[in-house]
């Protein structure tokens, strides 16, 4: 893939980050490139994750509890950091869920007539 | 919050196994070796971008920080020892003191005494509604026995006699202090013997039980610490005890004082129906759910009863229910300790002022190097927090010298205590650094080395870049706003050490005018042999005359004694007894008007002995013998309560149960029998002749040295009576010094705190006009080349010094004046604020402020120019 490609993708918005990272660890423990390929294939190549961001992030969410660490080995025999959500986490996605519904609801309201135009 | 604690090469390792996931994922897709790791990364982005924030969002960067600056502070620490030595120095003295004052008060306020559910424990007060004069103890004995039968407030109520007891056989007779307590007495204070067992109600009848509990010290050292003490006979007041139990040392009522025996109390019929008196005093533990007013209102309820069916006895009186806990507190001296504390805190806040001006001090002329930090890009936050963990190092090692310093100070106290005072202290006196002091002590010293040490960190952490770099030298004038807040630290902290001197200067005070007045007698050079005669041996009166009679002549025969008598009770003895009196041919007083007064028995030489003052008529002679009709001696007091503005000589007197008659042939002066401190109290002295008593005091005026005075009047006694316990041979003076340890131990401690308080203020004040001079010295140096004389530099500095210390000294004597006033409860005859003392001290503290900045204002006058000028 070319940076061409890179720069049409959709950059992310602030914040959205940690509910990507959740939601992709509903389906079981999973380690960083894994949730990053995971969230770029989901999103059907639309989202761009600079994979060094993810990082930060997932410290973050570990401090709050909501994903907890092991070292575990990949499917193709790589040691590696698997991430699980925490009960916590599980929670914190519902509510995060629920915002982020309403927020692109409301949004996609204002927006509504020109989308329906073009 | 470490919980998370990852180590960095952790995270690297995650970084590397995730780009080799991704290489392997794109070379599935078909890319090389080489393209894959590249892309991978590209992916991923800045890798080393990543790894800091990892490392900045970790706790790790906040520890190497502190290690850093923990490490750069101990270097700034050891590169000037001076400033270390004294700011630790002073340091440890304020702290030290705190901690010592501090374990006092939790000793003596905060600890709960030592007896299960302690706040449950009530102590019965006697009150008079009409007089309002309280005492503790009982009135009347019957009207107690009415209450502990009729309440429901109390599960146990118990009562207690303090009593001495002589006992023989088992090696040389002694005299040992113990009680006489009713059955439950133990079980009511929840204590429990550690051999044999408490008394059982039987024996706590007259008759009944001679049986006897020994405390573990007695123990020891009389019976070896053998087991078979338990059903073994000993002879107490020469007759046979069993002894049923032994009480651990650390067993101790305070309210009692030393106690290492205990017999059951066995009330006699003819003392439990008693209304009119009682020698027992009481207390008692509260039903789980009575709070302590419900029981003060029983009380009031069963006394008012009383009072309607014994009008004669019982009017006005009534019985309070106090708690323990707060009686043995305000015994202890629970004031002054927290008086102390005050002052100690004083002290620690000149201290900190002090340290707080000499790290300004030596940040100004650490400017440069903050000014170069900060240009090589250090936040001012990161500066601050350099120089607050300087200043928290500081604090540390003075919390650490002055946690040793008070724990000396808390021996030191201990040690001046006498252990004849100690046994009515909780815990017999002792103190520990428990973990309440230390915490105490942590969380000062934490305190004031956070709030000291910001205001210099908030100072100086904010250098200005541009004009501390042009000026070559980097210390000229800057610091306008750090000289000012040095100004008013120093001034403050000159304030607080006039308060601190003012207040310990009453206290002092009031000490020496305590002490100063004559007691009414010569203490000096008398030896006093105190004892008890056993009432078994000396039942009949006639053995009690001859016994005194011959110790007298055989130690009026001793070598170098100038002059001998004996008392029924010596002054602070012990043995003091107080009567009724009245004047016989006045009708009799209701119970409760009584008068009473002090009543000594003495021999016909025991007043000239002691140097008491006669004012009229005569002393006693061999003419109040035996048989002829008794005469009395009465002091000023006594004399003008019963017969105000007439010659009491002549007139006739009556006292105690039978209301003897005596007819008074004498006026002596008022002395001290046993507080320093007395209001003028009721005294009258009859001959021992015609009442002989069974405790007896023998004074000895020498010429000679005590010890050997001591051993001679000992051995004297014991050629009449070989049996006869000898409770203390001891000069006079120290019967005195022993009433008066408290305040003592107290005046100690004030001269420390105001020598120690106008010590830090003084160096205080040289220490900020000594750095202004040295930072002035190239103004100074333009002023003396533009003409200024000497002395008008000198007038310069110390005009600022002099002004500085009278805005000091005026806020101080402001203050003081609010102060003080908490001093009045344990001030004596001096009022708290004291003329002379707001005067004086004032006034001595500014010459020694002015001596203080005197010096520095000297060096300013020898600034030579030249070199002032080439300095930079």
């Amino acid at each position: 893939m070319s940076t061409q490609e890179a720069r049409e993708r959709l950059e992310l918005l602030q914040g959205t980050l940690d509910l990507l990272i959740l939601r992709t660890l509903i389906f079981g423990p999973e380690h960083g490139q894994g949730i990053a390929r995971a969230i770029q294939q989901t999103s059907e190549e639309e989202l761009l994750v600079e994979h060094g961001a993810l990082y930060p992030a997932l410290q973050r969410l570990e401090e709050r509890g909501w994903i907890a660490a092991r070292w575990g080995t990949s499917s193709n025999n790589r040691k590696a950091r698997f991430y699980s959500l925490t009960t916590d986490g599980r929670k914190q996605l519902v509510r995060e869920t629920a915002r982020w519904r309403r927020l692109a609801a409301a949004i996609g309201r204002i927006l509504g007539p020109e989308a329906r135009r073009s | 919050m470490f919980r998370s604690r990852r180590t960095a090469s952790d995270f690297r390792a995650e970084i590397e196994a995730h780009l080799h996931l991704e290489a392997e994922r794109l070379q599935e897709q078909g890319l090389s070796e080489e393209d894959a790791r590249a892309s991978a990364l590209r992916a991923f982005g800045n890798v080393t971008q990543a790894q800091e924030r990892f490392y900045e969002s970790g706790r790790w960067l906040w520890w190497d920080r502190l290690g850093q600056d923990l490490r750069f502070g101990m270097r700034m620490l050891a590169r000037s020892p001076g400033f270390t030595a004294v700011a630790v120095a002073t340091l440890a003295l304020g702290i030290g003191a705190n901690t010592a004052m501090f374990s006092y008060v939790n000793a003596w306020m905060i600890k709960p005494l030592p007896y299960p559910q302690a706040d449950r424990l009530m102590v019965f007060e006697s009150h008079d509604t009409k007089k309002g004069w309280t005492m503790e103890g009982l009135t009347s004995t019957a009207s107690f026995l009415d209450f502990q039968k009729q309440n429901t407030s109390f599960e146990q109520t118990a009562l207690w006699a303090g009593w001495s007891f002589n006992l023989t056989g088992d090696g040389a007779p002694a005299l040992v202090e113990g009680g006489r307590v009713s059955w439950n007495y133990f079980d009511a204070l929840g204590a429990k013997p550690m051999l044999g067992r408490t008394f059982t109600p039987d024996e706590d009848r007259p008759g009944a039980g001679h049986v006897a509990i020994v405390g573990e010290g007695l123990w020891q050292s009389r019976f070896a610490g053998e087991r078979t003490i338990i059903g073994r006979h000993i002879t107490i007041d020469g007759e046979p005890y069993t002894v049923v139990g032994v009480m651990p040392g650390t067993f101790q009522f305070p309210l009692m004082g030393l106690a290492h025996l205990w017999t059951p109390l066995a009330l006699k019929e003819e003392e439990r129906a008693d209304r009119g008196r009682s020698s027992v005093t009481a207390f008692g533990r509260l039903r789980p759910d009575v709070t302590p007013e419900r029981a003060g209102a029983e009380s009031a309820a069963v006394f008012g009863r009383l009072e309607r069916q014994f009008p004669r006895t019982n009017t006005n009186l009534t019985l309070l229910v106090s708690s323990m806990t707060d009686l043995i507190r305000r015994k202890e001296g629970a004031p002054e300790v927290m008086i102390c504390l005050c002052i100690a805190g004083l002290i620690l806040l000149i201290v900190c002022a002090n340290v707080a001006n000499l790290m300004l001090a030596r940040a100004t002329n650490r400017t440069k190097e903050f000014v170069v930090r900060g240009a090589l890009g250090a936040t001012r936050g990161r500066l601050a927090r350099q120089l607050l963990t300087e200043s928290m190092l500081l604090f540390f090692f003075g919390g650490v010298a002055g946690t040793l310093f008070g724990l000396w100070g808390m021996r030191w106290i201990a040690s001046e205590i006498p252990a004849h005072i100690r046994g009515y202290l909780v815990n017999y006196g002792r103190v520990d650094l428990d973990a309440t002091t230390l915490g105490f002590t942590l969380a000062v010293t934490l305190l004031c080395g956070l709030v000291f040490g910001l205001a210099p960190a908030r100072e100086n952490s904010r250098p200005d870049l541009n004009r501390t770099l042009k000026e070559a030298s980097g210390k000229a004038s800057d610091g306008q706003r750090s000289a000012r807040l040095r100004r008013v630290f120093v001034a403050a902290e000159i304030a607080l050490a006039v308060v601190v001197l003012i207040s310990t200067t009453l206290l002092v005070k009031s000490f020496i005018i305590s002490v100063r007045p004559s007691p009414g007698y010569d203490p000096a050079s008398v030896m006093v042999a105190q004892l008890a005669l056993p009432r078994t041996k000396y039942a009949q009166e006639s053995r009690r005359r001859v016994f005194s009679e011959d110790v007298l002549a055989r130690l009026h025969a001793l070598p170098q004694v100038v002059s001998v008598g004996a008392a029924s009770a010596v002054p602070f003895g012990g043995f003091g007894r107080s009567t009724n009196v009245e004047a016989a041919e006045r009708p009799a007083p209701q119970p409760s008007d009584r008068l009473f007064a002090q009543l000594t028995a003495v021999s016909t030489d025991y007043l000239s002995a002691m140097r008491i003052g006669l004012v009229k008529g005569r002393a006693f002679t061999s003419e109040d013998a035996p048989g002829r009709s008794p005469s009395v001696i009465v002091n000023e007091t006594l004399a003008r309560d019963l017969w105000p503005n007439e010659d009491p000589t002549g007139h006739v007197l009556r006292f105690g149960d039978g209301l003897t008659a005596c007819t008074i042939v004498g006026v002596v002066r008022d002395v001290k029998m046993d507080q320093l401190r007395p209001r003028p109290q009721r005294q009258m002295y009859v001959p021992l002749a015609q009442f002989p008593s069974a405790t007896l005091g023998f004074v000895v005026r020498t010429a000679g040295d005590s010890a050997t005075m001591a051993a001679a009047i000992r051995d004297t006694i014991w050629a009449v009576d070989r049996e006869q316990p000898i409770s203390s041979v001891e000069p006079l003076e120290t019967l005195m010094a022993i009433v008066d340890s408290g305040n003592r131990v107290l005046t100690k401690l004030m001269v420390f705190f105001g020598v120690l308080a106008m010590f830090l203020g003084a160096i205080g004040i040289y220490g900020v006009m000594s750095s202004l001079v040295s930072q002035r010295t190239r103004e100074i140096g333009i002023r003396t080349a533009l003409g200024a004389s000497p002395w008008q530099v000198m007038g310069m500095v110390f005009g600022q010094g002099l002004k500085l210390t009278s805005i000091g000294v005026a806020a101080g004597v402001l203050s003081a004046l609010g102060a003080t006033r908490s001093l009045a409860a344990i001030l004596y005859q001096v009022t708290p604020n004291d003329p002379l003392t707001f005067t004086a001290v004032p006034i001595a503290f500014a010459v020694v402020a002015a001596a203080a900045s005197y010096v520095p204002a000297r060096r300013a006058m020898r600034v030579d120019p030249i070199v002032a000028l080439r300095y930079e």
